[in-house]
């Protein structure tokens, strides 16, 4: 019982970050109808900026801040001279140039901070887990998912509130009656790219603190395509939702299933679990149905 | 139409489709400010296409103004960006009541303040609920799911929202009850007077139109074929024959006397 709300508990947690890096990839899809292939290769640069700023001497905080900065920046400028040109293409290219984003930042990265495991040192998080009840639980998992819920309370309030995110939303909904309104879908798409940039840096340097920074954080970007997929691929709660089933179902079954399928199944599960859930629900949980009025 | 100064001028303009389908063939109209003109034709005359040739949202379909000119209160637009245009004051409600599906009908007025002119979002809510009590009702509604008159409302509404001066409006009566469509003119002859907003008003249903604008076009396969007050285009021959079904004496025309081969299409080729 104690192993089962352990297990839970940490899956929850790192739900959360996925749930992030979730986030980034919905409203990317939402905005423009791409599925952004290259998710895993932003959170891995977003982990790795984040780990040299540390390593320069800025506070951890600090750190995650300024790798929002460059995230923005990074993203304006992917946006900008990869996918402006592609506007008005299928999206289908779009798709696959995205796929040769992600091979191009991955060579990138390894260029830059080659392919050694690096860790965050001295440690952002103390070691010593903390006690919550009877549950043990380490700092890094849950001072991560606070961070994790904090940006995604600011990303959600943007995105409801502000006049930049309604314009987003609209452009998603209707992108021709949104231009007729003076909402610049050029802008709208830089804007959306910037903040996946961000979403998944931060998830990245998270996830970097779990587990050391080096390329397998690009494969663990990449599980939040699960997460995505069965929130149903432009819900923002989905999104959120989504990240913590897959944060639970890979922790659950690392600890249960891995004594009678060695191996990697905590990597599979979610996509396991992605194939038959959409067998039953092809929209996700709440992703839009199209609207038919009766 | 030399009387009052001309808010938009539309010059002898051709538009093109991927650069070989041609589609308006020299259409010029002109808009006075404060005033209302209706434009009107059949299916596929290029009425849309020359309201998207002035709010520069031909350009996202791969149309282009390829001659002529338009001019805005005397500035050349017709190579800005859509988005540039809108910000002029301009703003196109595109036909078939393009409301935003998944926001509320709050949310879609809000979108349409976001270049916010002068007034707060507040002050425009509210001067959009005055004229559409309606839409106070159904604020928190997601606008998807309202009846279609509601919609309509919404996007003439968030058309308000951007503050125009000048609203292109497409087909607002399109599947809508007769009554609603009455209701849904009254308002708009009201933002006319009230609000000064110049209006361009495409619409099938001449009758209606022609009550509304007091100067109209008529369009026929990429051409104006003719343009005069609304009160003698009401009485031309062709107009009552074509358009509102009346024989020359007045009375309502039998469908068996409609011949087809017999109507005369154009009046200048």
């Amino acid at each position: 019982m104690e192993l089962f709300l352990m297990t839970l508990i940490t899956g929850i947690l790192v739900g959360g970050i996925y749930a992030l890096v979730a986030l980034g990839w919905v409203l990317i899809y939402k905005c423009s109808g791409v599925l952004n292939l290259a998710m895993g290769e932003l959170t891995l640069i977003g982990a790795y900026v984040t780990l040299t700023f540390y390593e320069m001497g800025i506070p951890f905080i600090l750190a995650v801040v300024c790798t929002l900065l460059v995230g923005v920046a990074l993203g304006f400028l992917t946006e900008r001279i990869f996918l402006d040109k592609l506007i008005g293409e299928p999206i289908l290219s779009v798709i696959m140039v995205t796929v040769g984003l992600s091979f191009f930042f991955k060579g990138m990265v390894e260029f830059f901070w080659g392919t050694d495991t690096r860790v965050f040192d001295p440690p952002v998080f103390a070691i010593t887990p903390i006690n919550i009840g009877y549950i043990k639980i380490s700092p890094v998992y849950l001072w991560s998912f606070v961070l994790a819920i904090v940006l995604l309370i600011i990303l959600v309030a943007f995105f409801k509130y502000t006049r930049w995110g309604l314009s987003m939303q609209a452009t998603a909904d209707d992108e021709t009656a949104a231009l007729s309104l003076g909402v610049s879908a050029r802008f709208v798409y830089a804007a959306a790219w910037a903040i996946a940039f961000m979403s998944a840096g931060v998830g990245g340097a998270l996830l970097g603190n779990i587990n050391g920074v080096n390329i397998s954080i690009g494969y663990l970007g990449l599980l939040v395509l699960p997460a995505v997929v069965l929130g149903g691929l432009n819900s923002v709660p989905g999104a959120i939702v989504g990240g913590i089933i897959i944060g639970i179902l890979q922790n659950l079954s690392g600890t249960y299933l891995d004594q009678f399928f060695p191996g990697g199944v905590k990597q599979i599960m979610p996509f396991a679990f992605m194939a038959v859930f959409l067998l039953f629900k092809p929209y996700g949980l709440w992703g839009w149905e199209r609207i038919e009025r009766v | 139409m030399e009387a009052a100064e001309s808010i938009l001028r539309i010059n002898n303009i051709e538009v093109k489709y991927h650069e070989v389908i041609l589609v308006l063939k020299g259409v010029s109209i002109e808009v006075p400010r404060g005033g209302i003109v209706a434009l009107l034709g059949a299916n596929g005359a290029g009425k849309s296409t020359t309201l998207k040739a002035v709010s520069g949202l031909l350009k996202t379909e791969d149309g282009e103004v390829t001659d002529g000119a338009i001019e805005y209160e005397g500035r050349s637009i017709h190579h800005e960006k859509a988005a540039n245009i809108a910000k002029m004051g301009i703003v196109q409600v595109i036909e078939g009541r393009r409301v935003f599906e998944h926001l509320t009908v709050e949310e879609n007025l809000k979108v349409g303040a976001h270049l916010r002119k002068t007034r707060s979002v507040k002050d425009s809510l509210e001067l959009v609920y005055h004229y559409f009590p309606r839409l106070r009702e159904k604020r928190n509604e997601v606008a998807g799911f309202v009846s279609g008159g509601e919609q309509q409302m919404t996007v003439v509404g968030r058309a308000l929202m951007t503050e125009p001066k000048l609203v292109l409006l497409d087909e607002p009566s399109m599947g809508l009850a007769p009554k609603l469509i009455r209701d849904i003119f009254n308002i708009i002859m009201q933002l006319n007077k009230e609000q000064k907003i110049s209006i361009l008003l495409v619409e099938q249903n001449v009758k209606l139109a022609l009550s509304v604008a007091p100067y109209a076009y008529v369009m026929e396969t990429g051409r104006i074929v003719m343009d005069d007050t609304s009160e003698k285009l009401s009485q031309n021959e062709d107009i009552k024959d074509f358009y509102l079904g009346l024989t020359d004496k007045g009375g309502r025309k039998s469908f068996r006397d409609v011949k087809h081969y017999k109507r005369r299409k154009r009046w200048l080729t």
